[in-house]
């Protein structure tokens, strides 16, 4: 019985497949199919399977599945259905690779879209700009792929550029990016260092002219600087064609009597429990 | 006579050319016996763990354990095992595991067999157990030890008892060593995070301790640092476990934490694990290990680690790498350090330090850029981008806003002028920095003093004795009193009859 779910279901994935990779593909008719799919999956037990009677064709199924749902996901900008799938699958890739069932042979072969998607992965964490998350996703991930592997490779050095500052490299490597989903995460990016950007400016000048602005922005025209500086709270100076960032460096050290006041209570109490 | 004479002559020539061999076998056999008393004092000490509920003598007898580790023989085992055990099939299994025939010494002790009637400790059943999976790591018989582990491990798994729990912690180490040197470390995970849940349930410190030490062993084996971490977070260290566990429980959170990118915590934990651990040179490994990622983290964190780590005799050869990536960072020197990491590469690959050193890479700059602004007053980022190896102005003047906002430097940037203006730098003493800096260090001393008045130890129910006097006195001085009372009426009853 398994075994004829198990066709149909394929058959669905081929058509989903075929579906998405046409010019125009039908999103709500994909959505459709994606639903159907891991329905069926939970039913014949692919997405959670118990103790060691695994059956690997299915997992397969349910991988690629997974995996075609992670592409949709980022086609339609669904930031968080990517998320979902990616730690879905996280189980497939490292723990279904790795227990070694009794003899020495491993569940699952490695998926041809395991880089791939652990690069997109990774970029999303970037644009998030959730750091600690990166750099754990990143231990998990064979040390020679870093350097080698085209789409890890991308993540690793983006994140060595925005730790740096080198945020014009980052906006130069855009054009060498690869894959269309890569650049739905790309942009996100590159929003997130504008406004990075933007907080490194208002510490380090102390008026910057608005042509600069736009250059050190990657904006194209005034207005959309102007925008921005209106958004950001910034002072315009139409005469001079200046921006002014309001700096608030006036910090008073202020004496924190209350707590030296506690600080003392506490040794004294402390000094006559000891004497 | 003479005959006889000639005899003893003989026995004499025999003694004294044997003498030598014989001194030997003498020594030898004088080993065997001090190891096997060793070991059954230790029995006697589990007794009186067991009588008056004392960890402590489980701890001493543990403790025993590297030294005999190293005289342990077959021979030896199988005489503490023949004497202790009454003819069961519990002997025979352990003394299968050492490859030994129990018939061999079951003469001498069927001679003593009735005094085998006293009842058997569990406790000392499972040291046994122990010092049999001891001897069969040392011997590299792994598949046997992984047996004995799993069925001992079974077993102490329905033993619920108080006196129990530093030899449980200590069976579930081996049972995951030997899954270790056998790489079957992920099978195993289940088991270990039932086994710690129990442990919990029964407030069992030292096995709770010892699991989590393991199974954080276990995910940063296979790098999964996400799972360590959440495991971490759901679950508390035991406050009461012992050193050698919190110093690696402390070393496992730092790894964690310089992962996540919080150095300040890294560092906390880092520096704790290496204080708390031993510092002898049984311990190098783990010293050396917790220094390599404490270098790197202070590293990470824009401190320079003080030269005097790299001298010290234990850690000289494997921080070497370290060294180099130290020099690069405190000079600035970008080239130097790219240099550094070609080099040590695999080194770094090997010690999983790869990652965290690749993010230095900023550090490198960072530390350039403060020393620029540290002696320049005004520099122009032409220069800037000449001293630190830059790619171009464009990038210098990204760099040097970032660590602006970073709180690296505290300067300005002149767009116009193309120039980076360094701003007066203040006197720490004018902020509070000192005060909390002080507070720091008194609130440890303080801490420090009361924390040794909590581990000080009292024997249990010895005020007791006192007690009893005390009573004893109070009882007399009462007896006393009311002698002294009636005394009195009689007195005066006396004077009465007068």
């Amino acid at each position: 019985m398994t075994m004829s779910n198990l066709q149909q279901l394929s058959s669905i994935r081929d058509a989903l497949k075929a579906e998405l990779n046409n010019s125009q593909p039908n999103m709500s008719k994909c959505a459709q199919m994606l639903t159907q799919l891991k329905i069926g999956l939970t039913e014949i037990g692919a997405y959670i399977p118990q103790g060691e009677q695994v059956d690997q064709n299915a997992l397969l199924l349910a991988r690629d599945v997974l995996e075609t749902g992670a592409y949709y996901s980022v086609r339609v900008k669904d930031i968080a259905a990517f998320e979902r799938y990616i730690s879905q699958l996280n189980t497939f890739y490292f723990d279904y690779a790795l227990i070694i069932v009794s003899n020495t042979r491993s569940i699952l072969p490695q998926s041809e879209q395991m880089y791939p998607l652990t690069g997109l992965n990774l970029l999303r964490l970037l644009s998030q700009n959730r750091l600690s998350e990166f750099h754990t996703a990143l231990e998990v991930i064979d040390p020679e792929q870093l350097h080698n592997n085209p789409y890890i490779k991308q993540a690793v050095d983006l994140e060595q550029f925005l730790m740096e500052g080198s945020y014009n490299k980052v906006w130069r490597n855009r054009s060498k990016v690869k894959g269309e989903e890569f650049l739905v995460f790309y942009n996100i990016l590159i929003d997130t260092i504008r406004h990075e950007i933007a907080n490194c400016s208002e510490k380090a000048y102390d008026a910057l002219p608005i042509q600069d602005a736009a250059t050190l922005l990657f904006m194209k025209n005034m207005e959309e600087v102007l925008n921005f500086a209106q958004e950001r709270n910034w002072r315009v100076n139409p005469a001079e064609q200046k921006i002014y960032f309001a700096n608030t460096d006036d910090e008073v050290t202020e004496i924190p009597q209350e707590q030296i006041i506690k600080q003392t209570l506490a040794y004294a109490r402390e000094l006559e429990r000891i004497v | 006579m003479s005959k006889e004479q000639e005899k003893s002559e003989n026995v004499a020539a025999m003694e004294v050319e044997e003498s030598e061999e014989a001194k030997q076998e003498r020594l030898q056999q004088e080993a065997t016996a001090l190891a096997i008393a060793d070991i059954k004092n230790n029995f006697v000490f589990l007794e009186r763990a067991v009588d008056t509920i004392e960890s402590r003598f489980t701890t001493r007898v543990l403790r025993t354990t590297t030294s005999i580790r190293k005289r342990l023989t077959p021979y030896i085992l199988s005489q503490v095992i023949n004497e202790y055990y009454a003819d069961d099939t519990r002997k025979n299994d352990l003394l299968r595991y050492l490859g030994e025939q129990q018939d061999v010494a079951m003469k001498d002790t069927a001679a003593d067999e009735s005094k085998k009637e006293i009842p058997r400790l569990p406790e000392i059943d499972i040291y046994l157990h122990l010092l049999v999976m001891i001897y069969l790591l040392d011997n590299q018989k792994f598949e046997q030890g992984m047996e004995l582990s799993k069925t001992t491990v079974q077993e102490v798994e329905t033993l619920n008892r108080r006196t129990m729990d530093q030899l449980t912690a200590k069976a579930y180490f081996y049972y995951v060593r030997y899954h270790e040197l056998t790489d079957k470390l992920a099978e195993i995970r289940p088991i270990l995070l039932a086994a710690q849940r129990t442990a919990t349930l029964r407030r069992d410190d030292d096995t709770q301790a010892t699991l989590l030490n393991l199974l954080l062993r276990n995910y940063f084996h296979y790098n999964l640092y996400e799972q360590a971490d959440k495991l971490v977070s759901k679950s508390t260290f035991p406050e009461n476990a012992s050193n050698n566990q919190a110093a690696r429980y402390a070393y496992y959170l730092g790894r964690i934490r310089a992962l996540q990118l919080d150095y300040t915590a890294a560092h906390t934990q880092l520096l704790q694990a290496i204080r708390k651990a031993p510092q002898n040179t049984a311990t190098a490994g783990f010293q050396q290990t917790a220094y390599k990622f404490f270098i790197i983290v202070q590293l990470l964190m824009g401190e320079i680690p003080e030269r005097s780590i790299f001298r010290q005799p234990v850690l000289r050869k494997a921080l070497l790498p370290y060294l180099h990536i130290t020099q690069a960072v405190r000079v600035g020197d970008l080239n130097k350090f790219q240099e550094g990491l070609a080099k040590y590469g695999a080194n770094f690959k090997r010690d999983k330090t790869y990652t965290l050193i690749l993010r230095l890479r900023h550090n490198v700059i960072k530390t350039g850029i403060r020393m620029i602004s540290l002696s320049y007053s005004r520099i122009s980022l032409r220069d800037i981008c000449i001293k630190l190896h830059l790619d171009g102005e464009e990038d210098a003047e990204f760099i040097v806003a970032k660590s602006i906002k970073d709180g690296v430097i505290d300067a300005v940037l002149d767009h116009d002028g193309g120039y980076m203006r360094s701003k007066e730098t203040a006197d720490v003493y004018s902020t509070n920095e000192p005060q909390s800096a002080f507070h720091q260090r008194i609130s440890f001393c303080l801490n420090l003093h009361n924390e040794s008045i909590k581990a000080m130890r009292f024997p249990l129910n010895a005020h007791r004795k006192e007690l009893d006097n005390v009573q004893e006195a109070l009882e007399r001085e009462r007896e006393l009193a009311q002698e002294i009372a009636e005394g009195d009426l009689d007195d005066d009853d006396d004077m009465g009859d007068f």
